[in-house]
């Protein structure tokens, strides 16, 4: 009987072996090891260093140092490799289930801290960091749970059906016997690894779905507060004013810093507070707009009289005014301008200097320059004006106003008191160019009295009306009549006017009541006598 | 555990005896090379074995060869249910010496033998089953205070029919046990019943051409002692014996829902001494797994005690050892379910 012994490298038990080529005995044929020397078929290679490696490895198991040298290299190399792929195979593992549960952990911490507001994408992938050390772990945990040298072994000597003689090989001499043994395999392990990594492909996947998420599926409905659009025409408010320098530039950024802020802070759980903020930020502006609108209109109104009596000048000049009134005109002009303090408050209106310091003598061609600015501030201010109105900063009616305020609608008339009188009366010129007008819309209670102009009645709030008449004698309901008429003694209370004053017993009276139906049983009482 | 490992000259000619008492056997008995092999290795492992089979399928046959082959004397008992004890194992007879005096003569039953066919043991009395077996297990007969020691090697091969059961005593479980194996005598399949009609007139069987001689057996059963056998299989002749209780760590599915008792600690011995038996018939100087999942059936089949659950589902032992085995890690590794170890380079 032959001993187990086969040279393909997939081989059947030993047990089988013995059926075949029963008349053979090859084991007491000389040179039979050196046959098996020579057979290259599945042999690993023979490595001294693999060899002493391997006897390191096993420094801690009483195996294969010493005398017994119970393992021939190629099977030696081979154990030891089937010992590293199956830990490698174990490690990697185990290391696709920590990363698996790691990923969908992390993923879990991601989208909770997004949801609490957390956006910050650089410290929510730090999580990544993590991989290396998970790596580490596991190989740490496979070489803490690694199957003995011994099962190892024992495996090795089952899956290449070497029928026990590598496992005694650990305690026992089987010098003798290794070279009968079937030739070098290195088992393979297998890991089905479909399903693991299905997980971490889905778990690596969540995390990247986490962190990619847009933000308005992070946040709870409701919890944030939409203001975009109120904060985003506050900021243009808020810019235009900077532009027109109704307010300065560094009140203007903190403003918008703020409304950038709000926009980001607001929750809905609380949203008086964001409204409060937004309602002041909107007050104010709108009070600095309506005060620059109101500033503008004086400013307006001013330029307008100035224009209107610079222009009544130029006429008179021609029109042969004396001296004296022009030169009186003349400074009350400049008191004009001067008191309407154009270069304060937040427009400001720019005159040349020179033109304002020498206004006594200005010819005529300075008269044209003057009037050429004085319409060039007022067509800034109101373009101002309009800008705010774009914006329904103030109301069209203002600068409706602009338009018309100061005008004075008889020019010629102040050209002609300023050629006629001889000592003309500053009152008098400030009059004409404080639009004078004619009837109830000619200003009010100091508008001049005319005897010419008739009133309208347009526009008057009293009206005569003739009062509805009393209502007819055959619609009035008889109640009762009284047998006699009403006897007064001195303790009766004397009955109250009201109602029923003036009604007289048996017959209608000059004011005939309605009795109301809710009255009656009061009427009713009252009728009823003791007698 | 030997000191030191059959060179490959040693193991060689004791293997060939081996193969040389297989070759009779195979040549003699058509068609049961496997159930040959397991008698022989249940002698080798000094063990009694029960047959069980329908009539006619060749149980004394092979008994008888076996005998032949191993040159061991051989006796066979038909069971009846009115077989007593002495019947077995004999009895004192009153005899008249030469010298006129009357005195009690000891005549030893048929268990003096070396292989005994107990034919039909179920259909004896239990006390005449307790009686034989407890000489299975002492190897000697104990009658009026005398102790008588079988002879050696002595082997029972008793046989069971598993039909016609009625008026019939199986074997409690606790007998059972000291089988060593329970082999099963399936019919032959039609060739080599063909073969049987066309060779053998009227069922002769052949005579043997070789016979081993005692030296050559005792040869044998020293070496049974040298065969080493590894801690890895040791453990896991361990680890099986004990899966087979409910409850057990490493017990299966099958095992806990329908076993009510598992093997014995004698169920482990023999199962490492069938394995060393097994290792030896093969030429291998150590046993492998191979070889105790190749003895592991026979051993245990007979040492299950299922319970009612188990007849409702028509669960035999033999499919629950199949079962086990196949389940069982032989290596102990606890590889992961989704790691598996393929020998294919």
């Amino acid at each position: 009987m032959r001993p187990g012994r086969d040279r393909r490298c997939a081989r059947p038990p030993l047990s089988q072996i013995e059926d075949e080529d029963e008349d053979e005995h090859d084991s007491l044929r000389p040179g039979f090891e050196d046959e098996d020397e020579d057979d290259s078929l599945c042999r690993a290679g023979e490595d001294d260093s693999l060899r002493r490696g391997f006897e390191d490895e096993d420094e801690d198991e009483d195996d294969s140092t010493g005398p017994n040298c119970p393992m021939n290299t190629s099977h030696a190399s081979a154990l030891r490799a089937f010992a590293r792929n199956l830990q490698w195979v174990l490690t990697l593992r185990l290391a696709v289930q920590m990363a698996t549960v790691w990923f969908f952990a992390w993923g879990v911490v991601i989208l909770a801290l997004r949801i609490f507001g957390v956006q910050n994408l650089y410290w929510l992938t730090m999580g990544l960091l993590a991989v290396a050390p998970l790596a580490a772990l596991a190989a740490w945990r496979a070489r803490q749970q690694r199957a003995s040298l011994t099962k190892i072994r024992a495996s090795y000597d089952h899956l290449n059906a070497c029928g026990g003689i590598i496992m005694s090989a650990e305690t026992q001499d089987m010098g003798a016997w290794m070279a009968q043994l079937p030739g070098v395999a290195v088992p393979r392990p297998r890991w089905h690894s479909g399903r693991p990594l299905l997980l971490l492909s889905t778990s690596a996947a969540f995390v990247l779905i986490t962190l990619l998420l847009p933000s308005r599926f992070t946040h709870f409905p409701g919890r944030h507060l939409e203001i975009g659009q109120i904060v985003g025409q506050l900021q243009a408010e808020v810019k235009l004013l900077a532009q027109e320098k109704i307010i300065d530039a560094k009140k203007a950024t903190e403003v918008k810093k703020q409304l950038s802020q709000l926009q980001d802070d607001s929750l809905g759980y609380d949203p008086s507070k964001t409204w409060e903020a937004l309602d002041h930020i909107k007050q104010s502006d709108s009070d600095a707009a309506q005060q620059a609108a109101q500033e503008a209109l004086n400013k307006t109104t001013s330029m307008t009289e100035a224009e209107t009596l610079a222009k009544a000048l130029e006429q008179a000049s021609d029109s042969g005014m004396s001296d004296a009134t022009a030169s009186q005109a003349a400074q009350d002009l400049a008191s004009m301008l001067d008191a309407a303090k154009l270069d304060n408050g937040l427009l400001n209106v720019q005159i040349p200097p020179k033109l304002l310091a020498g206004l006594t003598g200005l010819n005529k061609e300075q008269m044209e320059k003057l009037l050429q600015n004085l319409e060039a501030n007022k067509g800034l201010l109101s373009m101002d004006m309009s800008n705010l109105a774009n914006l329904k900063m103030i109301d069209p009616a203002t600068l409706a106003n602009l338009q018309i305020e100061g005008v004075c609608n008889n020019p010629n008339a102040l050209a002609d008191y300023l050629c006629t009188c001889t000592n003309c009366d500053k009152a008098m010129i400030c009059m004409y160019c404080n639009h004078p007008k004619g009837g109830l819309a000619r200003g009010g209670p100091g508008a001049p009295m005319t005897w010419s102009d008739g009133a309208s009645e347009k526009d008057l709030k009293f009206q005569e009306h003739a009062l509805p008449p009393s209502p007819h004698l055959s619609q009035a309901l008889l109640i009762g009549v009284a047998k006699t008429a009403p006897q007064l003694s001195g303790s009766d209370v004397l009955s109250q006017h009201g109602a029923l004053d003036n009604t007289a017993a048996g017959g209608g009276g000059a004011n005939a009541q309605v009795i109301l139906p809710e009255q009656r049983q009061a009427v009713q009482n009252y009728f009823k006598r003791d007698n | 555990m030997p000191e030191t490992i059959l060179k490959p000259d040693e193991l060689q000619p004791v293997t060939e005896l081996a193969r040389k008492t297989l070759e009779q056997l195979d040549r003699i008995l058509l068609g049961r090379r496997e159930l040959h092999r397991l008698v022989l290795i249940g002698i080798l492992s000094r063990g009694h074995i029960l047959l069980e089979g329908l009539p006619g399928l060749g149980k004394t046959a092979l008994v008888r060869t076996v005998g032949q082959i191993l040159k061991l004397e051989f006796k066979r008992i038909q069971f009846t249910p009115d077989l007593m004890p002495g019947d077995v194992l004999g009895s004192h007879i009153l005899q008249e010496t030469s010298s006129g005096k009357r005195e009690l003569v000891f005549q030893p039953g048929p268990v003096f033998t070396n292989i005994l066919l107990a034919d039909e043991i179920n259909r004896a009395s239990p006390k005449t089953q307790s009686a034989m077996l407890e000489t299975m297990q002492e190897n000697s007969v104990t009658l009026l205070g005398t102790t008588r020691d079988l002879p050696q090697p002595f082997f029972v091969l008793a046989s069971q029919n598993p039909i016609e059961l009625e008026g019939t005593y199986p074997l409690p479980e606790a007998q059972l046990d000291r089988f060593l194996f329970r082999l099963m005598f399936d019919n032959v399949d039609v060739d080599v019943l063909n073969q049987i009609i066309s060779e053998r007139r009227r069922g002769e069987l052949p005579a043997p051409t070789w016979q081993m001689e005692r030296a050559q057996l005792q040869i044998l059963f020293d070496t049974m002692g040298k065969i080493y056998l590894p801690g890895p299989v040791s453990h896991y002749i361990a680890r099986l014996v004990s899966a087979t209780h409910p409850g057990a760590v490493e017990a299966t599915g099958p095992v806990n829902s329908y076993v009510s008792y598992g093997a014995s600690p004698r169920a482990a011995i023999a199962i490492a001494e069938a394995a060393r038996a097994h290792a030896l018939v093969a030429g291998r100087p150590s046993v492998g797994f191979e070889d105790v999942k190749t003895v592991a059936p026979p051993v245990l089949n007979h040492r299950l005690i299922l319970n009612y659950q188990a007849r409702f589902d028509r669960m035999t032992p033999s499919k629950l050892v199949t079962e086990l085995l196949t389940q069982l890690d032989e290596t102990g590794l606890n590889l992961p379910k989704d790691v598996e170890l393929s020998s294919v380079p």
